[in-house]
C-alpha cells in the first residue's frame, strides 16, 4: 500500500518535472536562484536550489561500484579517443604519472585541414624539435575592404616567429611521442560506449595490419577521454550539447618560384564582406605551396562565394597557380554546454576550445588535452587510485580559469572589429601602430594578456575610438554595412540579414 | 639681349608660376625699371620687376581665366588636373587624384581659401570605399594603399559629421525639454525659471539631455537592448557547463 502511494507521488512529481525543469533550467542558466515545487499527495513542497542540489545529469546520484579514491590493484586504465594534438599530449601526460592510457586513433596518416600555425610558446612547453616545423613566419599582411595593406611583424625579434607545420607531420610525432612513454596506440574507430557500474566499455572496429574493414573490439577502462575533434562522437554520446561552428574552407595551391618567395616567411589576411562576413580570407605559406582560404559561421551555404571572392584578392600574387587540394572541416566556435559527464570528459576541438577572432585551436587542443591528463594523475595519486568526475571538474575549471581572459578579449575583437566594412577598416588602420602590433603578438606567441602600460593603453582608446568614428562616417548611405545591428540572434536570422 | 633671354628662361624653368607670387630669384634686369600699368602692386620694393611683371602684364584676379585649356596647362606644369575620376579601369582603382596610393591633397584645393578642401577629400574616400566593396579588386604589390584617414584633420571631421548631428540633437533635446517643462509647470504651478532651482526640475532637465543622447531615434532602442544580449552571450556559453554544479574554484 504505501508502495502504491509511493510510486503514484513519484508519477505525480515526473509529471510536473518537465515543464518546470525546462523553466527552472532556463533560470538556473541566467543565475536566478531555482525553486523548485513538489507536490506529493496534495501539499506542496518548496525546495531551494542548494549546490547539494543534484541536476537530473549530474552523476551524484549515480553510484560507482569502484567509488573515487579506493585503490586499485592495477594501474588506473584510461581511453583516449582520436589522436590528434589534443589526445596525444593527454596520452603522454597519462603515461608519463604511470596510467595507463589507450590511444584510439582511427586514421594514422590523416592530414586534418588546418592552417597549421603555432605559436612559440608551443614549442618550448611541448619541447617539439625544429624539424617538424616547415616555415617560421615572421611577417604578417593585414589588408582591408579598401585593399590598405599593413605589415604586422615589425616589432618581433629575431627569435620570435609563428610556426607552420604540416598537420600529418606535427601529429604523427606527438603520438609516437606518446607511444614511447608508454601509451597503447591502437588504429580503429570509435563506434560507442556503455557505461557500466564500474567500467565503462569502449567499442571500436580495430584496424588490424592491411585490413579495410576493422573487426569490433571492445575495451574496458576507467575513464574515457573525448579527443576526437570538432564532430565528435564522444561527446553526441555524452550527450554534450550541439555548438556554433564555421566552416573553414581551403584551397592548397602550388604557385611559381618568383611568388612563392614572397611568401617564403609571409602570412596575409584579407578581411571583408566580400570575403567573409565574420571572418577572414588568408594566404599561409605551407612547405612549397600556400593554401588559399576563408571560412564562416553565419552563412555557410556561401562558402564557395567567398572562396572565389578571397582567391580574386589574391589574384596577382598567385597567378599561374596550380590547385593541388581542396578541403574543408568544421572549426568550433565556442565550448560544448557539457563538456563532462560523469567519467568522460572532452579536450580540443570536441570540447569547442577554439578562439574568436583568429580560429586559433592547436596549442589550446594540446594543452587541455595535458591540463586533463595532468589532473587525472593528480587525483589518482600516479594511477593507483580511482578517481572521476571530481578529477575531470578540477581539470575544466583550471582551463577556463587560465585561458578565460584571452578567450574574452578576441570575443571582444571579433565583435568590435568583423561587424562591417567599416570596422575592419578601422581594425587594419589600429594595426598600423606599433603598440598595437607588439600587445597583439606578444599575447598570441606567449599566451597571457599583457596589461601594457596605462598612458598606452588609454592612448591605443582614444586612437581606436577615432578610427571607429571615421571608418563608420567614411561608409556611404547606401553601402550594404549600413543595417549592423547588436544581438545574439539566431543563425537563421544572421543569414537574412547578411544576404 | 642675351642677359634677357637668359632670366626668361630661368623664369619659364620653374613649375607652377602663379601670378599673385612674385618671383624669387633675383633676375638682373638690365632694361630701365619704368613699372608698366598694374605690374608694381605685388613686387618688393627692393626687387626690381622682372620683364614678365611689366608690359602691361595683369595680376591677379584681373589675369584669372586668361590661362590656355586645363589639358594644356596640365601638360605644361607635369601634373595632371584631370582624367577618370573614381574608375575601375583594368581591375585597378583609377582617379586622377589618387597616386602612389593616396590622395594627393594639392589637387583637392578649395578655390575660395586656397587651402585643402577636406570634404572634397572626404567624399572622394567615401566614394572610394564604395566603389572597392561593390566590386573587390585583387591586391597587388605594386600598387599599395596608403592613405590614411588620420591625414584628415579632427576639425573637418566634426565639421562634416558631428555638427549637423548635433544640431539635430539638440532641437529635439530643446523641444522634449520645453514640452516637459510646460508640464511640470501645469502639475506643479512652478514657472520655467523657478524649474531650475527645483530638484525634479532638474532631474527632468538631465533626463531629457542624456536621454537624446542615448537613444537619438527610435530604432536605437532596440540596438541598445541587443547590444547587452550580445555582450554577455560568449560569457554564458563558456558557463553552461557549470550549470547546476559546484565549481571547484568557488570553494577556494
Amino acid at each position: 500500500m504505501a508502495s502504491a502511494i509511493a510510486q503514484q507521488a513519484a508519477a505525480l512529481c515526473t509529471a510536473q518535472a518537465p515543464r518546470q525543469q525546462t523553466r527552472s533550467a532556463a533560470k538556473a542558466f541566467v543565475g536566478a536562484p531555482v525553486q523548485r515545487k513538489q507536490s506529493i499527495l496534495g501539499r506542496s513542497i518548496v525546495q531551494s536550489s542548494s549546490k547539494q542540489q543534484a541536476a537530473p545529469r549530474s552523476s551524484a546520484l549515480k553510484v560507482y561500484a569502484i567509488r573515487d579514491g579506493a585503490t586499485l590493484d592495477r594501474p588506473l586504465r584510461v581511453a583516449v579517443i582520436g589522436g590528434g594534438p589534443s589526445g596525444a599530449c593527454c596520452a603522454e601526460s597519462l603515461a608519463k604519472g604511470g596510467v595507463e592510457a589507450f590511444l584510439i586513433e582511427r586514421k594514422m596518416d590523416n592530414c586534418k585541414p588546418c592552417g597549421g600555425a603555432i605559436p612559440i610558446c608551443m614549442v618550448e612547453e611541448f619541447d617539439l624539435p625544429m624539424e617538424i616545423i616547415d616555415r617560421r613566419v615572421t611577417k604578417m599582411k593585414m589588408i582591408s575592404p579598401s585593399n590598405r595593406e599593413v605589415d604586422v611583424g615589425k616589432t618581433l625579434n629575431d627569435k620570435e616567429w609563428i610556426g607552420m607545420c604540416r598537420r600529418e607531420v606535427f601529429d604523427d610525432f606527438l603520438r609516437k611521442r606518446a607511444t614511447k612513454l608508454g601509451a597503447n596506440l591502437v588504429n580503429g574507430l570509435y563506434m560507442g560506449m556503455d557505461v557500466g557500474a564500474d567500467t565503462i566499455t569502449i567499442r571500436y572496429n580495430e584496424y588490424k595490419e592491411g585490413d579495410k574493414v576493422g573487426t569490433p573490439t571492445t575495451l574496458d577502462v576507467d575513464l574515457v577521454i573525448g579527443a576526437d575533434g570538432a564532430n565528435s562522437r564522444v561527446a553526441k554520446d555524452i550527450d554534450a550539447g550541439e555548438y556554433d561552428y564555421a566552416i573553414a574552407f581551403q584551397e592548397r595551391i602550388r604557385i611559381p618560384e618568383d611568388k612563392m618567395e614572397y611568401y617564403k616567411d609571409l602570412a596575409e589576411m584579407y578581411v571583408g564582406d566580400d570575403v567573409s562576413p565574420d571572418f577572414y580570407g588568408w594566404v599561409f605559406p605551407k612547405y612549397d605551396h600556400v593554401a588559399v582560404g576563408t571560412g564562416t559561421v553565419v552563412n555557410k551555404t556561401a562558402i564557395k562565394q567567398y572562396q572565389q571572392a578571397t582567391r580574386d584578392r589574391a589574384k596577382v600574387k598567385t597567378e599561374g597557380g596550380q590547385i593541388i587540394r581542396v578541403e574543408a572541416h568544421p572549426i568550433p566556435e565556442h565550448p560544448r554546454p557539457r563538456r563532462v559527464k560523469g567519467r568522460v570528459t572532452l579536450v580540443g576541438d570536441a570540447a569547442g576550445y577554439v578562439t574568436k577572432c583568429s580560429g586559433e585551436g592547436i596549442y589550446f587542443a594540446a594543452k587541455s588535452g595535458r591540463m586533463a591528463g595532468e589532473a587525472i594523475v593528480k587525483y589518482s595519486e600516479g594511477g593507483k587510485k580511482m578517481t572521476g568526475e571530481r578529477a575531470l571538474r578540477d581539470y575544466l575549471d583550471e582551463f577556463d580559469r587560465k585561458y578565460w581572459a584571452t578567450y574574452k578579449v578576441l570575443d571582444i575583437l571579433q565583435k568590435v572589429f568583423y561587424r562591417s566594412n567599416p570596422a575592419r577598416e578601422a581594425f587594419v588602420e589600429m594595426c598600423e601602430s606599433n603598440y598595437v602590433q607588439k600587445m597583439t603578438f606578444d599575447s598570441y606567441l606567449y599566451k597571457t594578456v599583457v596589461p601594457g602600460t596605462p598612458l598606452d593603453d588609454v592612448k591605443l582608446l582614444v586612437n581606436t575610438v577615432g578610427s571607429l568614428l571615421r571608418a563608420n562616417a567614411l561608409r556611404s548611405a547606401d553601402s550594404k554595412s549600413v543595417n549592423v545591428s547588436f544581438g545574439s540572434k539566431s543563425n537563421a536570422e544572421k543569414v537574412t540579414a547578411a544576404a | 639681349m642675351p642677359v634677357t633671354m637668359a632670366s626668361l628662361s630661368s623664369v619659364s624653368a620653374r613649375t607652377s608660376p602663379s601670378p599673385a607670387v612674385a618671383p624669387r630669384r633675383v633676375v638682373c634686369a638690365s632694361a630701365p625699371s619704368d613699372n608698366g600699368a598694374g605690374s608694381s602692386a605685388t613686387l618688393q620694393k627692393d626687387r626690381k620687376p622682372s620683364p614678365l611683371q611689366r608690359g602691361g602684364t595683369l595680376q591677379g584676379a584681373a589675369a584669372a581665366g586668361k590661362d590656355a585649356s586645363d589639358k594644356f596647362k596640365s601638360m605644361a606644369e607635369g601634373k595632371q588636373r584631370s582624367g577618370p575620376v573614381l574608375q575601375m579601369v583594368d581591375g585597378r582603382f583609377s582617379d586622377f587624384r589618387w597616386t602612389g596610393g593616396r590622395w594627393d591633397l594639392s589637387l583637392f584645393r578649395d578655390p575660395k581659401t586656397g587651402g585643402t578642401s577636406w570634404d572634397a577629400v572626404i567624399d572622394a574616400e567615401m566614394a572610394r570605399r564604395k566603389l572597392l566593396e561593390d566590386s573587390p579588386i585583387a591586391c597587388t604589390n605594386e600598387d599599395p594603399v596608403l592613405f590614411d584617414t588620420a591625414e584628415i584633420p579632427w576639425w573637418a571631421w566634426v565639421r562634416r559629421f558631428h555638427l549637423p548631428e548635433a544640431e539635430k540633437l539638440n532641437g529635439r533635446a530643446a523641444m522634449v525639454g520645453y514640452v516637459l517643462a510646460l508640464g511640470v509647470d501645469q502639475l506643479t504651478g512652478v514657472g520655467l525659471l523657478d524649474q531650475q532651482n527645483s530638484f525634479f526640475g532638474k532631474v527632468l532637465l538631465h533626463v531629457a539631455v542624456f536621454g537624446i543622447l542615448l537613444i537619438r531615434s527610435s530604432s536605437d532602442v532596440d540596438r541598445f537592448k541587443g547590444l547587452i544580449d550580445e555582450a554577455f552571450y560568449y560569457d554564458k556559453q563558456w558557463q553552461s557547463t557549470w550549470e547546476g554544479q559546484e565549481r571547484p574554484s568557488s570553494d577556494k
